[in-house]
């Protein structure tokens, strides 16, 4: 498996009113083509700072970013799509007209853009609302629209800042399951911040672990499982236990 | 970053009067009194000189924003709490006041100079007008942003209807209102000045339309800073009012 | 009590209110109770109407005129001022307490000083009006632009959004309510000034006329003058309203 994301000891520092705070200090990560790779450590590791950094939002301070072969320097809508856990919709424009939004950045024809869009819709479950504005749709709907927005400019990559944490606890389970579907029909190259040890033993194939601040790779658990995934199987129970274990060391010493 | 703020305010401010006082040089020195020509005029005007009786002005334009003041106060307060409790008089009544305050104020006044004249009267008229509307406006929009649910905890614990309104409703809307007392402060204060300008035989306005009409253009500037600070001084004061209220309120 | 009832209610208290105001209004004027030279009765009023109606809409036709171009600067300064004043940060804190301290001056102060340099004439009165109707607008704008929602700006930059992009598609899009908001309030300010410019010089317009007919002591013509004139401003907001309703559907019910 190629490596189409290269992280080589990336530092990143903050200058707040109370002093300098190093968010990210050498992390090394490498994500192949098609994987589902899922970034979970407790609050304020640095997990959004690191996918930040991915999607070119964000400049390193030290280290390598680079992404199929070449290095980040700024967003690359070509390469990188970002979800972003507040959806970020446009409540101007309906579903429709959100979901053409990279598209219509990029200069693509207002018809092929429809096209594309109204293609989506169906996968999105969204066609019966391709004419309403965000006020009008639930928060599911919202962040599926968002994932609709990303998908449509076909990047290679797309990114997931917690995309599923402001939906309740059903509605996340269902999501994920939509999720996989659509990731496993396109075969993109996901990389998904959690904080759900849930969400990241159902929906991927690699799980890194951050350290609390400032963040490091602590460990990474390879999940080769096929899919859907046995939640309850001996194996993945198991599994479940390390990963709490690898993370609650973190988790404690962040609250301190 | 602040620095390079302060540096730019105190930039313009010196290129403007710089400006000033350069075109107030070369052209006509009757229009473009220079501030060097300005200074020395409000010099004169607070000795006295140039408008020997400048106290009675002042103190007649300050009596007729505090009694139009007055008036709007107890107008707006008695109009926006009807209003506002009763809701189907709300509903009827506010659009009719909505309507009217899209109408620029200024046309009601030669109706109120031809009732009352060219006196303190139509400027306290119009002053209280003026001021009226915000104040009214305020207490509904105050009223209406009360949290429904602190009246049904005050009802739970048994409070009957004119105590929820005393100790929930009065103090949950009391920053808003002060807010629209002073909005009605600055109005009134715009109003009775107004009126003054545009017709009247005494008060700051009267004396500003004197000076103009001479063409005193140097006693007309130092006229309109007294003004200034009169307006400015209200001003502040209400800002401290609502300061207090807001530390009250929180 | 439902809505639609409730609203039938509504309505019928407001046409008594006036219908009730108006016969009491007529029964006093009739009585003797006030001087009619002071306050002439509805139906004098509605008499004088129609003696006036042709002078009194020829003076609202001009200031009406000299509202509409002075608003078009207004419009275009304020905007374009608000949305450079609310993307420089530097710029808009250096310059704010001057805005501030402008808006907050009452401009008549300045008038008279008007009329010295640009004489009478529609000139000083397109001028004020102007002056008056920017400052709302300018500060509004500048707010709008300011506040604009971090994230969508985030998002359009992860999406690659370059800066004039940033602006056509994100920035102007979002500060639409608040640029309406501006013209509503920029509209009853430029009429405002206008009016007051020409009740204070003598220009021609509808201030000329209500002075005038007030200086005449003509108090059945100045009162038809003045419903005339109120009931355009309302016209004018109201249509300004519903606009903005129309463009604002994406908001959904904001009244």
């Amino acid at each position: 498996m190629s490596e189409l994301i290269l992280v080589e000891g990336v530092c990143k520092r903050y200058v707040t009113s109370s002093g300098p705070v190093d968010a990210l200090r050498d992390v090394s990560l490498s994500v192949g083509a098609g994987e589902f790779c899922t970034l979970i450590g407790p609050s304020g590791c640095g997990k959004s700072t690191l996918l930040a950094v991915l999607g070119g939002l964000v400049s390193a301070d030290a280290g390598r970013v680079a992404v199929d072969g070449r290095p980040v320097d700024g967003p690359d809508p070509r390469r990188v799509a970002t979800v972003f856990q507040d959806p970020g919709l446009f409540p101007w424009r309906t579903t429709l007209e959100n979901v053409e939004f990279g598209l219509e950045l990029q200069g693509v024809s207002a018809v092929e853009r429809r096209r594309v869009a109204a293609d989506l819709l169906g996968p999105l479950g969204l066609r019966d609302f391709a004419a309403k504005y965000p006020r009008e749709l639930s928060g599911g709907m919202r962040q599926r629209v968002a994932i609709g927005r990303a998908l449509a400019i076909d990047t290679p990559i797309v990114l997931m800042d917690e995309p599923f944490g402001a939906l309740d606890e059903q509605t996340r389970v269902l999501m994920g399951e939509w999720l996989l579907d659509i990731w496993r029909r396109t075969r993109k190259t996901v990389v998904f911040v959690t904080h759900s040890l849930h969400e990241a033993l159902a929906l991927s194939t690699r799980v890194a672990i951050m350290t609390a601040r400032p963040g490091r790779i602590k460990s990474v658990l390879e999940l080769p499982m096929p899919y859907p995934r046995a939640m309850e199987s001996a194996e993945m129970v198991a599994l479940r236990a390390k990963l709490w274990g690898d993370i609650r060391d973190e988790s404690l010493r962040a609250m301190q | 970053m602040q620095t390079q703020v302060v540096l730019i305010r105190v930039a313009i401010l010196v290129a403007a009067l710089g400006a000033w006082e350069i075109v107030g040089h070369t052209a006509n020195p009757a229009l473009y009194v220079p501030p060097s020509a300005a200074v020395p005029a409000l010099g004169r005007l607070l000795a006295l000189d140039s408008y020997p009786d400048l106290a009675q002005h002042l103190l007649l334009t300050l009596r007729e924003i505090l009694v139009a003041y007055a008036l709007a106060i107890a107008a707006g307060l008695g109009c926006g709490f009807v209003l506002g409790v009763n809701r189907l008089v709300g509903r009827a009544y506010g659009p009719i006041l909505a309507a009217l305050y899209a109408v620029p104020a200024v046309v009601w006044y030669p109706s109120l100079m031809l009732f009352f004249g060219l006196d303190a009267a139509s400027k306290i008229a119009f002053g209280f007008l003026l001021g009226f509307f915000p104040i009214t406006l305020a207490v509904l929009a105050g009223i209406r942003q009360v949290n429904p649910q602190l009246l049904v905890v005050a009802r739970a614990f048994g409070a009957s209807g004119v105590t929820a309104f005393r100790k929930v409703t009065l103090p949950a809307m009391l920053f808003t209102l002060v807010g629209g007392l002073r909005t009605g402060l600055a109005l009134t204060v715009i109003g009775v000045i107004v009126g003054e300008i545009l017709g009247s035989k005494s008060g700051m306005g009267s004396l500003i339309n004197h000076a103009y009409g001479l063409f005193r253009t140097d006693d007309y500037i130092a006229l309109v800073v007294v003004t200034l600070v009169l307006i400015v001084g209200s001003d502040a004061i209400a800002s401290l009012v609502e300061r207090r209220a807001q530390r009250w309120t929180e | 009590m439902n809505q639609a009832r409730e609203s039938v209610r509504v309505r019928l208290i407001q046409m008594l209110s006036i219908a009730a105001v108006l016969l009491a209004w007529e029964g006093v004027a009739r009585a003797g109770w006030v001087d009619p030279l002071f306050v002439p009765a509805p139906t004098a009023v509605a008499g004088a109407l129609g003696r006036i109606g042709r002078a009194a809409l020829a003076g609202l036709g001009e200031t009406l005129l000299k509202t509409a171009i002075a608003y078009a600067v207004a419009v275009v300064i304020g905007v374009g001022g608000g949305i450079l004043l609310g993307s420089v940060r530097a710029l808009r804190q250096a310059v704010n307490p001057f805005v501030i301290a402008l808006y907050g001056m009452p401009k008549i102060l300045v008038l008279p000083w008007i009329i010295l340099f640009l004489g009478f004439g529609a000139m000083p009165a397109v001028v004020y009006a102007t002056i008056h109707g920017v400052f709302p607008i300018l500060v509004l704008v500048t707010g709008a632009v300011r506040d604009v929602d971090r994230n969508l700006v985030t998002v359009a930059r992860a999406f690659g959004a370059r800066r004039w992009q940033l602006y056509w598609k994100v920035v102007l899009p979002a500060i639409v309510p608040t640029v309406l908001a501006g013209m509503r309030l920029g509209i009853v300010f430029c009429l405002l000034g206008v009016l007051v410019v020409e009740m204070f010089a003598g220009v021609r317009g509808m201030g000329y006329v209500l002075s005038s007919l007030a200086n005449g002591f003509q108090a059945a013509e100045l009162f038809a003058a003045t419903a005339l004139v109120s009931a355009a401003s309302i016209i004018i907001v109201l249509s300004l309203a519903s606009v903005n309703e129309r463009l604002s559907q994406w908001r959904g019910e904001s009244r």
